[in-house]
């Protein structure tokens, strides 16, 4: 092959894959700014309208799902990544049986089918008297992240030296106060990095929020699911309400990509 | 630091560290696993006050089950294997062509990312609606070229492509980022020697690149298989299970016994039976990772 050939061949790729990549996301957008008469048709008419937007935010339980995936969404990542970096940190900075095990122990459940335990955790919330609720929803959902987040922020930490640790101990450092004045702050791009995808996961998810949600906390993912079901011919609405569900990712993905390609690391 | 036996002062740190992650997990997820598996050796339904101990029984349903075992099995090990195979090959090929400079790198860096975003029950709903049988872009593409449209999703093995499809765009881009970060750490020095020495591109990525990747292709394929094994969001949005229960899962197959059909005993005896076979999996991953990493060291 010549060097033309070559560069054509490579343009001609790179342009379908991100074509690809893109035209489900476009596709969705453009249902969904198409009016009612027109959604069946989508490439056909000219007309396009942003009225569908209103009318999907206008029912007041999808007002109230936005409002509580965020709410779990942000509170999640908050307790999830406070008690993941302490257990993060641990596995960097200590060898030996308590940490492998700790590590194992991990590794293990994060394994685990979430079906295998959200069945029963249904059983533990009710019988705790806080299924359908913000703190039966908000505690598994901390759960579940868990052993990943554990492993993650290990990573982080191991990227770090921990030179300056110890050189804060000869000064009479304590070990919380290395931790917090040095490892910490050193950390923290990599914590803000996983945060987002945090929030994100969070947002995202759908069968823990399936099954421990009822009318009263139900989430964005669950009543778009029921949405398809149910109405499965109102596209135009289902788009509109899938644009604005995707719109944190979109706002993710144009400005803050290089903590969220950090955050991927494994 | 001086080293103290037994219980001190460094023993006390470790354990405030994993603490409260620990005190979750016991609570959150090993407390309600030991339910389950409580209730998996118990009749445990709705309507069944009783709970009487009934052993393995349950266990024995479960695998005595046609659709278990003929559809459900199967179904979940083909999603995996298509499903990380096509994302491994997609995501590699994608994150060789992006390792280099050109014009428009950001676009497609961009492009990359977005559908890593999106959430999956959302990508299930767009592809459900590219492929809806009337009114689906993909068939109005099929009657423009003068073919028959597709009624997609009536048949098993298009429903099943079709969720394929949704997780291979859904994880492609995840492949083609840790790989691609992988390939960005490579020592340039041994594709500069075999270049001197006048190696082809193929030779140059398969005796070169490709063992130098190895440890973090097999980290790759150990998560996502591990994660495909326990898909829930999209197939549960695109088929519900259906067409007549060919395209269940292992997750859906037990999500229905537990809340459609209301037998949180089958339900739990059929989750912890998958989990079963994915620790065995995890497992041999687990020794395989360990060694593909010794290997390249």
């Amino acid at each position: 092959m010549t060097a033309g050939w070559k560069r054509a061949f490579f343009t001609l790729t790179i342009t379908g894959a991100t074509l690809l990549l893109v035209f489900p996301v476009a596709w969705m957008v453009l249902t969904a700014l198409r009016p009612a008469s027109g959604v069946f048709y989508v490439h056909r008419g000219t007309e396009f309208t942003l009225a569908n937007f209103a009318e999907a935010l206008a029912k007041p339980e999808m007002k109230a799902a936005f409002f509580n995936s965020a709410f779990i969404a942000t509170f999640a990542t908050i307790f999830s990544l406070a008690v993941t970096i302490t257990s993060g940190y641990m596995l960097s900075r200590f060898q030996g049986r308590a940490s492998s095990l700790w590590f194992g122990l991990i590794y293990l459940f994060r394994c685990i089918p979430y079906i295998s335990w959200v069945i029963p955790l249904y059983l533990l919330t009710q019988w705790l008297g806080i299924l359908d609720t913000y703190l039966g929803l908000l505690l598994p959902h901390i759960a579940i992240h868990i052993c990943f987040f554990s492993w993650i922020m290990k990573g982080f930490f191991d990227g770090i030296s921990p030179e300056a640790e110890y050189a804060a101990y000869i000064d009479g450092c304590s070990r919380w106060g290395a931790f917090f004045r040095i490892a910490l702050p050193m950390a923290t791009p990599g914590i803000v990095a996983l945060g987002i995808l945090s929030w994100l996961y969070t947002w995202n998810e759908f069968l823990f929020a399936l099954i421990l949600t009822g009318s009263r906390t139900s989430m964005l993912t669950v009543r778009m699911a029921q949405f398809v079901h149910e109405t499965g011919i109102e596209w135009h609405l289902m788009s509109a309400t899938a644009v604005m569900a995707i719109g944190p990712a979109l706002i993710v993905t144009l400005f803050a990509q290089e903590y969220v390609v950090k955050g991927l690391k494994v | 630091m001086p080293r103290r036996r037994g219980f001190g002062e460094r023993e006390r740190f470790m354990l405030a560290l994993i603490l409260p992650a620990f005190a979750i997990l016991i609570a959150f997820q090993i407390v309600p696993i030991l339910i389950g598996a409580n209730a998996s050796f118990r009749r445990w339904s709705l309507f069944n006050p009783e709970k009487a101990f009934v052993g393995l029984e349950n266990y024995a349903r479960i695998l005595g089950d046609p659709i278990f075992y003929g559809t459900v099995l199967p179904n979940t090990f083909l999603f995996m294997f298509a499903s990380v195979t096509a994302g491994l090959l997609s995501g590699l090929g994608l994150a060789l062509l992006l390792n280099r400079r050109f014009r428009g790198e950001r676009i497609a860096r961009t492009a990359v990312l977005l559908p890593l975003m999106v959430p999956p029950v959302v990508a299930a709903i767009m592809v459900t609606w590219m492929f809806n049988d009337q009114f689906g872009v993909v068939n109005a593409v099929l009657t423009a070229l003068g073919l028959e449209p597709i009624p997609w999703l009536i048949s098993r093995w298009t429903s099943l492509g079709i969720v394929i499809l949704t997780d291979v765009w859904l994880w492609t881009p995840w492949f083609t980022i840790l790989i691609l970060a992988a390939l960005q750490t490579l020592p340039a020095e041994p594709h500069e020697a075999a270049r001197i020495d006048g190696a082809g591109a193929w030779p140059l990525f398969r005796n070169i690149t490709l063992p130098l990747l190895r440890p973090v292709l097999m980290v790759c394929i150990t998560i996502r298989l591990i994660d495909a094994f326990r898909v829930f969001d999209i197939v549960w949005t695109i088929t519900k299970g259906g067409p007549a229960r060919s395209t269940e899962v292992f997750s859906i197959y037990a999500y229905k016994q537990a809340f459609v059909y209301l037998n949180f005993d089958l339900g739990s005896a059929a989750s912890l039976i998958g989990a079963g076979i994915i620790m065995v999996v995890g497992a041999v991953l687990y020794k395989a990772l360990s060694y593909a990493v010794e290997v390249s060291r």
